[in-house]
């Protein structure tokens, strides 16, 4: 059982070539365009948020970031904090293949045993052990990416 | 619904051991509490904890009690991750799509 920290790997193969989906990941409309409205920009430490619509009490709308890595045109990392005591971490890594991009994404430190965001979970949902909120950010999940 | 929360429960370091430990072989009280130097007592007492939490389940096999992981009782916590799981994977499709769509402009 490796639960303690999970992460999440999704990869794919675009046919287009690592500068065109370099573009796609750090320029700020792009990333609008295809994940979420943004203050990016792509400089090592730069802060920025994602900004969605916000399922209150437990959600916001805003995804405080950092940028941590930045390799053009090979590597991205930001923090991913979208509430308090969420401490993961996206990191997007492009392999040429041919012509095209091999392109995967980890979003890893998702600890939902640590203590801190035990209470989060807890505080957010009420004591329900955090099942309301997980359902909320499921179904606002959901809907963000239709 | 579990009598108690699934993060409550996992958020003992010696329960995540216990059940490190039962993710690997069904196993009795006096198995578990070897590793960990503690009393049967007190490994009885996390046993308990992860019961009520559906995490762990319990037989008898003759005189001892054996106990064996759940899988189904961490489905709670997966949900969250299967959550990001799916938004990322229709990302990835925006993605696609964004890609089509502003090829002819580069």
């Amino acid at each position: 059982m490796s639960r303690t920290d999970s992460a999440i790997r999704t990869e794919t193969l675009y046919r287009h070539p690592p500068h065109r989906v370099w573009r796609a990941l750090t320029d700020s409309d792009a990333l609008a365009t295809w994940l979420m409205p943004n203050d990016f920009v792509p400089e090592l430490g730069h802060r920025f948020t994602f900004r969605t619509q916000p399922v209150p009490p437990y959600f916001d709308g805003v995804v405080h970031c950092e940028v941590t890595e930045l390799e053009p045109p090979k590597t991205l990392a930001y923090t991913w904090c979208g509430m308090p005591g969420m401490n993961t971490v996206v990191r997007w890594e492009l392999t040429e293949i041919d012509d095209g991009t091999l392109l995967v994404c980890t979003h890893s430190g998702f600890d939902l045993t640590e203590e801190s965001h035990l209470k989060t979970f807890r505080s957010m949902s009420g004591g329900w052990g955090g099942r309301k909120m997980v359902a909320a950010l499921d179904r606002v999940l959901t809907e963000l990416a239709v | 619904m579990p009598a108690t929360d699934v993060y409550a429960a996992i958020a003992d370091p010696t329960r995540r051991r216990i059940l490190d430990l039962l993710a690997t072989a069904a196993r009795s009280v006096t198995d578990l509490a070897a590793p960990f130097q503690m009393s049967r007592p007190a490994v009885s007492q996390h046993l308990r904890v992860l019961r009520e939490a559906g995490l762990v389940s319990e037989h008898r096999a003759g005189r001892q009690r054996i106990y064996q992981l759940e899988p189904a009782g961490l489905r709670e916590v997966d949900l969250w991750l299967r959550s990001y799981q799916r938004f990322w994977q229709t990302k990835f499709a925006a993605l696609g799509d964004y890609l089509e769509a502003t090829d002819e402009q580069d």
